[in-house]
């Protein structure tokens, strides 16, 4: 008896301490770096495999440049994976992936406890808010709209509220379906900024985060990732659901049937999320990027300023547990930001992404040449 | 070695003696007792070690909630992104926080309840009507039929009840249920889409119908046919034989599959999350969108662990080790119910 209960305590011990070994993450801070060097980049000695997994929306963008990649720098491969933004930024802080992708930039706490993790953007994205309502096109949208029909007050398509914004257009009695993501989001975060920006009682109510305390709509639908996002909206059944979708899943909510919504900006106008309407978002806050890369471009100014526009964010460790992986890292962000590297016109047309402006790129290479292993 | 005395003592006192004069037991007999001992006490170990690590972590949000968790619904992640944490019992959190459990409890009690009061009469009756009046060869394709049911994973369930059992009884099913809702109030409208507390608890239902109808057949296989013919041949009916003596005789094993089945219920967290609407909401109707307690935890697990202030985990641990509590206080009233009916141990897999 006396072994078996020294035997179950031995084993009760093992698995605490094993359960408790990696929890602590403590690391020293590196210096700031002085001078903004040019990063060292280049094909490292042995083959690196960078695992990547993070939002949904930057996940095409990701998959496209694998190959290019691989074959820009032979002994660098990528492999990204979907999950969600909330799960790119924990997974880079636990250190289970070389990087986390995230629509959403680091918060302050994040930021002073993981003082080695920084988020660099490699490209600029936008969501589209998406609708199922045959016949209707070019259905127009604000901020506040949406803000009250994500919390219920209005449920039906013609109701006087839309009604106000569609001048001309004849709206359907069919009740509004909402749709929302159901993992950590950075989907959510950017749609919530939004909605957040421009009605008060959501900014004080729900918020804005990759998961928010959603009110409770009767007919709202659920999804996970993007691409569930499309499946929901475009079902027969859910006539009058609302969405809203990354645009790297665009092209396959616009096959599915599902029409794009007009929303209206700071300065009162109805935009889609063209190429001009992103690029215009992003010159309109390029001047103020802080040296950290945190900003949001949600609802920035600008005549033809697309409202719901981000920064693709990579969040990354500066210190790397060797010099090879470092090299590979540093090289990769280098390359994806390269107009004649991962982003050329082709990759980011794709995904309807647009190129980091010129203002940013300094302060962006600053950055990568932080990443020292 | 020693030598077999046959003739003192018996079996035992041989055996005593071939083993040395101190009753020593040779080495093999310590290995195996010493393995033996180690694999019982695993199970009671790992209960303690999860029982352990979850308080630990659950520690600052009970602290932070006190009794708010129980009597509060809104449940709350806070602003992550905000410069300033709010302190509250000396615990500091996200503006905006809070943890109130309630929605979750009542969900994961009212989805699990109504799991098993529908899956226990149809469970049970189902297989007495097969068993009495069917032959042995529809008898036997109903238990691989069950087995194989048992064996699908949540997530297929969770999969067909969103896409195709939800949207469909939500348009043929639950109006109709719905006109009764101008006697009960539970049933009154708005009906929904298909996502809510009365589709995931039908979906549930149907994951736990083969638990208890499987362990209900087995146990149909053990009463006494002694009794059975005895019953017959005094000209009680089929019906009356069932009532007197089939029905006492496997009335315990029931309480405890249908446990089972409770317990399958309560931890079900993919099924549910895809199905359930994940609105933190007390739900009013049963086709209310609401949340459960596992669903929860998988949906905003990604989220709390990018809380800086770490109380996003804590929330879910409390969430969590409330759970696990519920089921282990489940499991002992169960045991209790059982005693109290028969006096004897919970007949798992046995008639009493």
């Amino acid at each position: 008896m006396r072994t078996g209960l020294l035997g179950g305590i031995a084993l009760l011990g093992t698995l605490a301490v094993a359960a408790c070994g990696g929890s602590s993450n403590a690391t020293t801070p590196t210096p700031a770096s002085g001078t903004p060097a040019a990063a060292a980049t280049g094909n490292p000695t042995s083959a690196v495999t960078l695992h990547e997994s993070g939002s949904s929306l930057l996940y095409p963008f990701l998959e496209e440049l694998v190959a290019p990649l691989t074959q820009a720098y032979s002994n660098i491969t990528l492999a990204p994976a979907p999950g969600g933004s909330g799960k790119g930024i924990s997974d880079a802080i636990a250190g289970a992936t070389s990087f986390g992708g995230s629509d959403a930039y680091l918060s302050p706490g994040q930021a002073s406890q993981n003082a080695t993790l920084e988020n660099i953007p490699i490209a600029v994205s936008a969501q589209a808010v998406n609708y199922n309502l045959p016949g209707i096109t070019n259905l127009k949208l604000s901020g506040g709209v949406l803000a009250k029909i994500y919390k219920g007050t209005i449920t039906k398509w013609n109701d006087s509220a839309i009604a106000a914004l569609n001048p001309g257009v004849t709206l359907p009695a069919t009740g509004i379906i909402p749709v929302r993501r159901l993992d950590g989001s950075g989907d959510t975060f950017i749609f919530t900024s939004l909605l957040s920006a421009t009605d008060p009682s959501w900014s004080s109510g729900p918020g804005f985060g990759t998961t928010i305390n959603w009110p409770a709509v009767s007919s709202e639908q659920s999804a996970m990732g993007n691409p569930a996002m499309v499946a929901t909206c475009s079902k027969s059944q859910n006539v009058g659901c609302v969405a809203y979708i990354g645009v790297s899943a665009e092209a396959s909510a616009l096959s599915a049937g599902l029409g794009e919504a007009e929303l209206q900006n700071q300065a009162g106008n109805f935009v889609t999320p063209t190429q001009t309407a992103i690029e215009a978002a992003v010159a309109a806050a390029a001047g103020s990027t802080p040296a950290n890369l945190r900003q949001s471009l949600i609802y920035s100014n600008g005549a033809q300023a697309y409202p719901i526009v981000n920064f693709e964010y990579i969040i990354v460790n500066t210190t790397q547990t060797d010099a090879n992986t470092a090299l590979a890292i540093r090289t990769f962000l280098s390359w994806a930001i390269d107009p004649n590297g991962g982003s050329q016109s082709q990759f980011l047309q794709k995904e309807d992404f647009v190129g980091l402006p010129s203002s940013v790129i300094p302060k962006v290479q600053a950055a990568i040449a932080a990443i020292k292993g | 070695m020693s030598v077999i005395h046959a003739q003192s003592g018996g079996p035992a006192a041989g055996l005593l003696r071939r083993r040395g004069a101190g009753g020593e037991l040779t080495r093999a007999d310590r290995a195996l007792r010493a393995v033996g001992a180690v694999a019982a006490a695993v199970p009671g170990a790992l209960l303690a070690f999860l029982l352990i690590i979850l308080v630990l972590t659950a520690i600052p949000a009970i602290v932070f909630s006190g009794l708010d968790f129980f009597t509060k619904s809104a449940f709350s992640l806070g602003n992550l992104y905000a410069t300033t944490t709010v302190t509250h019992n000396g615990v500091a959190a996200p503006p905006g926080a809070s943890y109130g459990g309630l929605a979750f409890i009542v969900g994961t009690l009212a989805t699990s309840l109504i799991a098993l009061a529908l899956a226990v009469p149809i469970s049970v009756g189902g297989v007495l009507i097969l068993t009495e009046w069917f032959p042995r060869r529809v008898q036997n394709a109903l238990s691989v039929f069950l087995e194989l049911l048992a064996g699908i994973p949540s997530v297929v369930f969770g999969l067909w009840g969103v896409s195709i059992f939800g949207p469909w009884a939500a348009v043929h099913v639950y109006p109709t249920l719905s006109h009764v809702g101008a006697v009960v109030p539970w049933l009154k409208g708005p009906v929904g889409t298909g996502e809510g507390l009365l589709t995931a608890s039908l979906v549930l239902t149907v994951m736990i119908i083969p638990i208890i109808a499987s362990t209900t057949r087995e146990l149909l296989r053990r009463v006494p046919i002694l009794s059975r013919e005895g019953a017959l041949a005094l000209g009680m009916t089929r019906h009356e034989t069932v009532k007197v003596v089939t029905l006492p005789y496997i009335r315990t094993g029931i309480i405890a599959a249908a446990l089972l089945g409770w317990a399958r219920a309560l931890g079900e967290t993919i099924a549910v999350l895809l199905i359930i609407g994940n609105a933190n909401v007390l739900p009013h109707t049963v086709f209310s969108q609401t949340g459960t307690i596992a669903a929860t935890i998988a949906a905003v697990l990604d989220s709390a662990l990018t809380d800086a202030t770490g109380m996003g985990v804590h929330a879910l641990a409390e969430l969590g080790l409330f759970l696990l509590i519920l089921s282990v206080i489940t499991n002992l009233a169960g045991r209790l119910v059982v005693r109290r009916v028969t006096g004897g141990v919970l007949p798992v897999g046995r008639g009493i």
